[in-house]
């Protein structure tokens, strides 16, 4: 894998949006071509260089690049923005909409992120080991869809309305999520493992999404209904598969817990399904 | 023609394979016994094709480091003669034999890289969900897409994958052990099956792996499309206008086996084989084939044995 190490000039105090920060749009290009990418500050379009100096080598396939982005740029939106292979790593925090979008490849921060971080994403993964704003892999307004693949981890805690209207792929937050988590989710599945916030899953819809709460439920909204507590087998898969694949070591403890099962949002005639870790 | 290894004559001919399609599915349950028991009794009445819907055994016990929720396992496989004609009893078993014993799980054990094809089999099993069953999609975009369905019953709830692996294979592997003794029989049979168990992608879908009857194509009654192996019974070797038991032979048990390609059945037979010929008692070791015509595949005895 070739390393191209990207590191910020400044601080800038007004947003740059950067989504030329991808292996698939630096992959074959030469390192001049990639100075003059364009970066966009408010209504006026500059180049990369502008904003960072950069220094590495180029692959010429986008999965076999690495981007390292060096320090804080919590002023640089859309990082990995659509990224489909590849790897980036930022280390420190990220601006709104880091891996927007993406369908593939691994996407690291080392720090925090703002808002609509995996938005709409199709695929790959996304770990941030700080905290998530809100709207985390959430549908962009007016969208029918969130995410509909890959997996987004979070050691940290999440904003509200994570993985609104999500169809397809996983997001796990090791720490406290905010409100309308799940909102009008509609397959899927989240794993909570701190505090799950109030408003659950509000306007789940339809038959497959699963909202699993391994901590503390502030509150379950009257509209989701209680089946029972078992043991599925389900989630013996899940919980393998979150310690076998993103190295989450306390999955292990519940493989032999009964889980509370919930489903809603009756509200909406939905079949959603929360499932709550006891004891 | 024959040749001799330790002490034992082996006679050099094949067995005749044929073609059939095969699964591979894994059962789990919370302990070994649920697991042995929903593997056991899925692979009940599954000798031959002859008269069962398909021929299937349990392949090996599958530790519980092994398999994707944790749980003690029991590997199946399943044959039958056309993808439709192994779907069918797939779906029969699994759902009167799996899904209702206690605590099981059902997972592809076939990955479809390997496979010819996909049998619809947990999509089709969906349905004793009657409308409550749920779909359970992973790693869509980051792990590797799977399917799961995951069905409400009274005792809790039984998972299957959606899709499972399904190739040509082949079947009809065997060898008969021919020895002065009941008892030597069955032992050397015994110590052949303990050795083919241990090489992978086999089942030996008879009772204990074994089948005392033998069976050859047709008889004299016309509502019977196969009887026993009559050249090949001891009893009546002299009645028998055209007996192949040799003198001093009086018992004779069949080794028959199924594999997921030519070289596991070849690998199987051969140590079956070598187990056998340790015991003492055993005269003889053939295998039955007709000449060819039948089955595409010929397993010779004596590349078994590395051309011995």
């Amino acid at each position: 894998m070739k390393e191209l190490t990207i590191r910020p000039k400044g601080r800038e105090r007004i947003p740059v949006e950067a989504e030329v920060i991808s292996p698939d749009v630096l992959a074959g290009k030469g390192l001049d071509e990639i100075t003059n990418l364009p970066v966009y500050v408010g209504n006026r379009k500059l180049t990369l260089s502008d904003y960072f100096e950069l220094e590495g080598e180029i692959a010429e396939k986008a999965a076999e690049q690495s981007i390292v982005v060096e320090g804080d740029v919590p002023w640089v939106k859309y990082i990995g923005a659509n990224m489909k292979s590849g790897h980036i790593m930022v280390k420190g925090d990220a601006g709104m909409h880091v891996g927007s979008q993406m369908s593939g490849g691994e996407l690291v921060v080392e720090g925090s992120v703002s808002d609509w971080a995996g938005a709409e994403m199709k695929g790959g993964l996304l770990r941030i080991k700080g905290d998530a704003g809100d709207l985390l892999g959430a549908a962009y307004r007016g969208s029918k869809e969130g995410m509909t693949g890959g997996c987004i981890l979070v050691d940290g805690s999440v904003g509200s309305e994570a993985g609104s209207f999500m169809r397809r792929g996983e997001i796990v937050t090791l720490n406290d999520t905010g409100p309308f988590t799940g909102v009008h989710m509609n397959g899927g599945e989240i794993f909570i493992f701190g505090r799950a916030s109030k408003r659950l899953g509000a306007e789940m819809r339809g038959n497959g999404g699963v909202i699993v709460c391994f901590g503390e439920v502030e509150s379950l909204l009257p509209t989701f209904v209680y089946d029972t507590t078992y043991k599925p087998a389900s989630m013996r898969i899940y919980l393998n598969t979150l310690r076998d694949a993103l190295g989450i070591k306390g999955a292990g403890k519940f493989l032999d817990v009964p889980f509370a099962r919930y489903r809603g949002d009756k509200a909406v005639g939905g079949d959603g399904e929360i499932l709550i870790a006891e004891g | 023609m024959s040749f001799v290894v330790n002490g034992v004559e082996i006679e050099d001919t094949f067995a005749e394979g044929f073609g059939m399609w095969v699964t591979r599915i894994l059962i789990t349950a919370k302990n070994r016994k649920w697991a042995s028991t929903a593997a056991a009794t899925m692979t009940g009445f599954a000798t031959s094709v002859i008269m069962c819907d398909c021929e299937a055994g349990v392949e090996r016990e599958v530790p519980e480091g092994e398999t994707p929720d944790g749980r003690p396992g029991m590997s199946v496989m399943v044959f039958g003669f056309s993808k439709k004609a192994l779907a069918d009893p797939l779906l029969k078993r699994v759902g009167q034999c799996v899904l209702t014993c206690p605590t099981t799980a059902v997972y592809n054990y076939l990955p479809e890289k390997e496979s010819d094809d996909m049998i619809d089999a947990g999509k089709s099993m969906r349905f004793f969900g009657d409308g409550y069953q749920v779909k359970m999609r992973m790693g869509d975009g980051w792990l590797g897409r799977r399917r799961f369905w995951r069905i409400p019953v009274m005792e809790g709830e039984f998972l299957i994958e959606e899709k499972f692996g399904a190739k040509r294979a082949v079947a009809g592997g065997n060898f008969l052990i021919m020895s002065g003794t009941e008892e030597a029989s069955l032992n050397a049979s015994e110590k052949a099956i303990d050795a083919i168990h241990r090489v992978p992608n086999v089942i030996t879908p008879f009772p204990g792996g074994l089948c005392r009857s033998g069976s050859k194509v047709g008889s004299k009654y016309a509502f019977l499309k196969a009887s026993t192996n009559t050249p090949f019974c001891p009893s009546i070797k002299q009645s028998f206008p055209e007996s192949k038991v040799p003198e001093g032979v009086n018992s004779v048990i069949e080794v028959v086996l199924n594999g997921l390609d030519f070289n596991s059945v070849k690998a199987a037979m051969g140590e079956g084989v070598k187990a056998a010929i340790q015991v003492e008692g055993v005269k003889r070791i053939t295998a039955v084939n007709f000449g060819g015509k039948l089955g595409k595949f010929q397993i010779s005895l004596k590349d078994c044995l590395g051309g011995a």
